[in-house]
């Protein structure tokens, strides 16, 4: 029989999927702002924050809310060559498979885009843009000057580094959505609903609100984070339902194994 | 899954410390607290109990302090002193508490044997003559009597020329105004202002926002006849911090005072 805990366990895992993601005010709100920017008339858009604050997962919604209704394309891992990332978008505006030993050239591209101006509007969702190089970037922003491409990009925002305040973002026309960390309230949301959507509703009534309280304090609310600590969480509760399951207080959360899951991450040492 | 075994451990061992490091705390707080407490108790203790204090403040103090055994008594006695009060405050019932009397009786002992121990404040004879007195005392008597107190000027070894010595090294040492006012004011004191003069301009030199400094400088010129330059030294000082030592000190050297 499988442990009801391994259960939980694996919706902590993390990953950028439709099923797992949670609505919440806040995400929900940076949502409504992405989807109507895509209908003004901008090149660019740009989704930033720290990791961990839900940037991916919203692009995701983003793309499979859309993707029935408008040309939307979805670069969920940085192409980081340029001909491989030219290769990309003309197969994915096209539909056609180039051969392996030919290469898109970048004029005949831009006069590709430039032709279907006025009839037809593509957008590319572009995850992790910090890592492409600036050439790179120079090009997208060609590309979307032709207005036949717009592009969604999300950059982390670093303590030390303002990745925004480069040259090449500086200058542009920017739709600027800043992605946070969520506050106590929206984490024990995040929490609950993440497990209720799975169907495990007792063991999230289970968790209290000074549980949460100290999920939060070395979380900060960062949903990477949380789950990475609910995981490790859910991992011990597994061993002990299976080994001890003595253990496991009935209707409380287990004050002993939150510490312990901190340990083990270490957030606290011994 | 062996892990979580370690894991466990090492809960344990988190817990502990986080168990016993307030409680430490707290041990040591109160050690301190308590050791603090009982050196003060006992420092009051050796006060209430001289026997120059009055008995009452003896009494009331031994409330408040740790007794030994022999205080015990005491104790008792602040106690009972009490229950008498409030005996009389009560209405009169004319049953007699066998055992309270005792202990009564026995205050009333111990505090006679306090008693005993206080040694008791002899008054003191009245000095004064009376009229008659006065009439007896004859004109030779009196002269001896009425004989003004002269006082004895003791005349002390003074180790000045150490001083001096002392001080200077310790100045060409140091650099620092303090000894150089220092010197000044000893040589001073000795009288000799133009040494004086010439360490207060030392200490003025090192550092001029001591007002000492300028003070013994002009003390020293108006001791050596210099009134004139005392006094523009001073008003220059004066117009400078304001300062109503000044105000006093060009005062004295007006009229003469120094």
């Amino acid at each position: 029989m499988r442990s009801k805990y391994e259960g939980v366990k694996n919706i902590f895992i993390d990953a950028v999927e439709k099923s797992s993601y949670v609505e919440l005010e806040t995400a929900a709100y940076n949502y409504s702002i992405l989807e109507t920017s895509l209908l003004k008339p901008l090149k660019m858009v740009l989704l930033y924050g720290k990791p961990g604050t839900g940037k991916s997962m919203l692009l995701n919604k983003l793309y499979h809310n859309l993707k029935e209704s408008r040309e939307i394309h979805y670069f969920n891992a940085p192409i980081l060559s340029e001909k491989e990332f030219l290769r990309s978008i003309y197969e994915s505006m096209s539909g056609q498979e180039i051969p392996h030993n030919l290469r898109v050239n970048f004029d005949g591209l831009l006069k590709y885009c430039q032709k279907l101006k006025e009839k037809r509007e593509i957008v590319f969702l572009l995850d992790e843009c910090q890592l492409y190089s600036e050439a790179l970037m120079e090009k997208i922003r060609l590309l979307s000057d032709t207005r036949v491409i717009k592009f969604v990009i999300t950059l982390h925002k670093t303590d030390d580094e303002d990745v925004i305040a480069k040259e090449h973002f500086k200058t542009r026309i920017w739709e600027v959505i800043e992605m946070q960390n969520a506050d106590e309230y929206d984490l024990e949301l995040y929490i609950q609903k993440k497990m209720i959507q799975k169907g495990f509703v007792e063991i999230s009534n289970s968790i209290r609100k000074k549980d949460i309280k100290y999920i939060y304090k070395f979380t900060k609310g960062n949903f990477r984070e949380t789950n990475k600590y609910l995981y490790t969480i859910f991992d011990i509760y597994e061993y002990y339902e299976k080994n001890e399951p003595k253990k496991i207080p009935k209707k409380k959360f287990s004050k002993k194994i939150l510490e312990m899951a901190a340990l083990r991450l270490g957030y606290i040492h011994a | 899954m062996h892990d979580i075994n370690k894991l466990e451990k090492k809960w344990y061992h988190y817990k502990l410390k986080k168990v016993m490091f307030p409680i430490t705390e707290v041990a040591v707080v109160v050690f301190f607290m308590g050791g603090a407490y009982y050196a003060y108790g006992t420092q009051k203790k050796i006060a209430s109990i001289t026997p120059s204090q009055p008995l009452t403040r003896v009494l009331g103090v031994t409330k408040e302090v740790n007794l030994s055994e022999e205080d015990i008594d005491k104790v008792e006695t602040v106690t009972v002193i009490k229950e008498i009060e409030e005996l009389s405050l009560s209405p009169i019932i004319p049953i007699i508490d066998m055992d309270k009397e005792e202990r009564i009786e026995k205050v009333s002992t111990v505090v006679k044997s306090t008693r005993q121990h206080v040694p008791l404040v002899k008054a003191k004879p009245n000095t004064y003559l009376t009229a008659k007195e006065l009439a007896v005392i004859t004109k030779v008597e009196r002269r001896n009597e009425v004989l003004p107190h002269v006082t004895k000027k003791m005349k002390f070894q003074s180790q000045t020329v150490n001083y001096y010595e002392m001080m200077t090294e310790k100045f060409l040492k140091t650099k620092k105004p303090r000894e150089a006012l220092l010197l000044a004011k000893a040589y001073y004191k000795d009288g000799k202002y133009k040494e004086s003069e010439k360490w207060a301009l030392k200490a003025n030199k090192l550092n001029s926002s001591i007002e000492e400094s300028w003070f013994m400088f002009a003390k020293s010129k108006a001791k050596l006849g210099k009134k004139r330059e005392a006094l523009k030294i001073l008003v220059r000082y004066y117009n400078k911090s304001r300062s109503p030592k000044a105000k006093i000190l060009i005062g004295q050297i007006k009229t003469g005072k120094i």
